[in-house]
């Protein structure tokens, strides 16, 4: 069965491919008008993307489930996608610098195409289990979600430092287009502290709500030392800037390893190791 | 003069562990060697790290405590590395914030208050109300800004200095002092607390939870009063996922009845420090039996599992071994019947409505199963953790923390208003270390307003 809420989240796949192709033009071309409409096609599929988490919602309570759409892979990827979507729209908000988008809007495309269409990951809305019944579900989810798409974002800066190269040589026509290296640095900081703040509380509520569940708020399970690990890197990435000549390159460099431990922490475990969070086996 | 060596020596282990650099190794290596204890099955015997990792990396598993990661001595020696390095740190920093806390901004000359990151200047001259326009500048200024500092004679006029979130130089020792805390509270709790289980049948009651170790050993604790499990609720989805484990709990004390409730995944019961989660159900067998011995007397007995039955009289002894909800539309059970001195016996497969004989000694017994229902079980985590409450405390403390250090940022707007005769010269600057975006707007605002008053 084809659920309409998932063939609207499956479409808003195409809309940020769109956005991502327009940006990459704004990119190259730089013509103003082409840049508006990136964002014109990125809200857009947001608003859709809004939607159809909004339907998924209350198809749930039609099937007589009732709960928030964020417990099972599906859902954690598609709300993955949407805040990392809402993070750049904020960034981009702030900066006015549209050719960021050609470097966040592919994140949020990826997880959409992975969630609609991969066939190791299923739509259908399935009921909570005991252990899923409980409120710190939605505050879990949602503070974790924040810290892994500002981390997206903050890997998005990381690639873009790393190839626009040192603004004292002469630079590309390409290269121009981009932040200088030291508004980056200071964007790439700023996002990782963000990140960093919303991956605490997630560790957090998870905390409070292992306690909850089964009495033990920390019990090494392969996601919880995984989360920790991304905490550790973050951590680096911190406080390497307090090292001299750590500073720039090297927090590029950790801002895309924090990433990668991300999706350790988010896919890796579900599929490679067993534990607590077993619901991306299914 | 002092040498370099009566100098640095002193010195070397402070500089060693309030190094950043220190931090940053042991952030590496604690990431790194985490990651060993989710590849690497956990608290396994040791037989099956031998058998599944040969000889070599048995020892290696063996000598570091890899069966255990994150006890073994040289983990937890990172995190007590990790510990003085957070403690050596911030006292050392201590006395570098307090003189950024303590920082008077009113030391300033008219010079500085242009090198800020933001400032506005104007000239009025010429003008005949310079005093009202003064008065009126300054006015416009308190309303906006609020509390100011002043000083007076400042290259010959008036400073006035609005600051706010001076001390958000601390959130970051809040964080780091909220790591400890967690420690301690964790520390606390491991050393205070305990962890066990509890089965309870319907039923059933007990004064005490059981602790399995490692090694298989077991453990009674004390409760230190009884708790009993009135009924086992479980649901299931139509699509057969389960839906609800509920346990019906009442908690006795002194004889008496002192408090009844339910209990389901989620949301525990916590008596006198001692919190009952459900955490397991089992389903259990109650059969009813009926013996008939080879000299016409019958016994009745009701059975459950894991529990004898016993006919004194005919030294007979019986259990169940193995039950089958469902076998052909009905329930059947393994039963083993012997002497009670277990010398003599066999098991026997018991069908509903299908009598079996079975020869224990020179007696023959005819035995039939009357009935079969199933009785539930249910598993509770037991948990007394004193220290739990320090570890939320830490929790709280690095959540207010991370709010202070991205949100708060310490701002500073100063104006300074001189007149000289028909010459009115006024100077607006502002600094802030945080959010640059939103207190440029403060900024802005605060210059068109005196903007207005101005240029009337």
């Amino acid at each position: 069965m084809h659920l309409s809420s998932s063939y609207i989240l499956s479409l808003t796949t195409f809309v940020y491919l769109g956005a991502t192709a327009i940006y990459l033009l704004y990119w190259i071309f730089r013509l103003e008008k082409v840049g508006i409409l990136g964002t014109i096609v990125t809200i857009a599929g947001f608003i859709m993307q809004t939607a159809g988490i909004g339907m998924r919602w209350y198809e749930s309570y039609q099937l007589g489930y009732g709960h928030a759409p964020l417990s099972n892979l599906y859902e954690s990827l598609v709300f993955f996608s949407w805040v990392t979507i809402l993070v750049y729209l904020v960034v981009e908000f702030k900066t006015r610098n549209r050719v960021i988008g050609a470097f966040a809007t592919p994140f949020a495309c990826l997880a959409m195409a992975y969630a609609s269409f991969s066939p190791n990951v299923q739509d259908s809305i399935q009921p909570l289990i005991p252990a899923l019944q409980s409120n710190w579900l939605i505050a879990h989810v949602i503070t974790c979600f924040l810290g892994y798409a500002s981390f997206a974002v903050a890997c998005g800066f990381g690639i873009m430092y790393l190839i626009r190269g040192d603004s004292r040589k002469s630079s590309s026509y390409l290269l121009e287009a981009l932040p200088s290296r030291k508004t980056l640095d200071e964007l790439m900081h700023q996002t990782i502290i963000f990140g960093f703040l919303w991956l605490t509380v997630g560790i957090i509520t998870g905390a409070v709500w292992a306690n909850q569940a089964w009495g033990t708020y920390w019990s090494w399970d392969p996601k919880e030392t995984w989360s920790l690990i991304t905490w550790f890197v973050y951590a680096t990435a911190l406080h390497a800037r307090f090292v001299r000549g750590w500073a720039g390159k090297k927090i590029a460099y950790l801002s895309i390893i924090g990433f990668v431990s991300v999706i350790f922490t988010y896919f890796g475990v579900n599929f490679l190791l067993s534990g607590l969070h077993s619901y991306g086996s299914s | 003069m002092k040498t370099k060596n009566d100098h640095s020596q002193p010195n070397i282990l402070v500089r060693f562990f309030s190094s950043v650099k220190l931090a940053i190794f042991l952030f590496i290596m604690l990431a790194l060697t985490s990651i060993i204890g989710t590849v690497l099955p956990q608290g396994e015997s040791l037989q099956f790290y031998l058998e599944n990792y040969g000889p070599f990396y048995f020892k290696i598993i063996k000598t570091l405590h890899l069966y255990d990661t994150y006890h073994a001595w040289w983990y937890l020696t990172l995190m007590g590395l990790f510990s003085i390095n957070l403690i050596v740190c911030t006292i050392k920093r201590l006395p570098y914030t307090l003189r950024l806390f303590k920082r008077n901004y009113l030391d300033l000359s008219k010079d500085d208050l242009l090198r800020r990151p933001f400032k506005a200047k104007w000239e009025i001259t010429n003008r005949n109300n310079l005093d009202q326009l003064k008065e009126k500048v300054i006015n416009q200024f308190l309303q906006l800004v609020g509390k100011v500092k002043t000083k007076e004679d400042v290259d010959g006029g008036k400073l006035y200095l609005s600051e706010k979130g001076n001390w958000s130089y601390w959130g970051v020792y809040l964080i780091h002092l909220s790591i400890l805390v967690i420690f301690a509270g964790a520390i606390f709790g491991s050393f205070t607390g305990f962890k066990g289980r509890v089965m309870l049948l319907e039923g059933e009651s007990t004064d005490h939870a059981i602790q399995m170790d490692t090694h298989g050993n077991v453990k009674k604790i004390p409760l230190g009063f009884t708790l009993r499990c009135n009924n086992f609720k479980v649901d299931f989805y139509p699509n057969g996922a389960p839906k609800l484990f509920e346990s019906d709990l009442t908690i006795i004390e002194n004889g008496k009845e002192v408090l009844n409730r339910s209990i389901v995944v989620n949301s525990p019961l916590t008596y006198k420090g001692v919190t009952f989660y459900q955490s397991s159900y089992q389903s259990v067998p109650d059969l009813k039996i009926r013996i008939v011995s080879s000299d016409g007397e019958q016994k009745i007995l009701d059975l459950s599992a894991f529990d004898k039955g016993l006919w004194p009289e005919k030294r007979l002894l019986i259990g169940i071994i193995k039950y089958l909800p469902n076998v052909h539309g009905a329930p059947a059970a393994r039963v083993y019947v012997g002497d009670a001195t277990g010398n003599q016996g066999d098991a026997v497969w018991l069908l509903q409505s299908h009598d079996r004989e079975i020869q224990v000694g020179k007696d023959t017994f005819r035995l039939s199963l009357i009935s079969a229902k199933e009785k539930f079980m249910t598993g509770l985590q037991v948990k007394k953790d004193p220290g739990v409450w320090l570890v939320w405390l830490g929790c709280a403390m690095m959540i207010l923390g991370f709010g202070i250090v991205f949100w708060v940022g310490h701002k500073r707007i100063w104006l300074w208003i001189g007149q000289d005769n028909n010459r009115l010269e006024i100077i607006l600057a502002g600094q802030t270390n945080k959010n640059k975006v939103s207190f440029e707007k403060e900024f802005e605002k605060i210059k068109e307003a005196i903007n207005k008053q101005v240029g009337e």
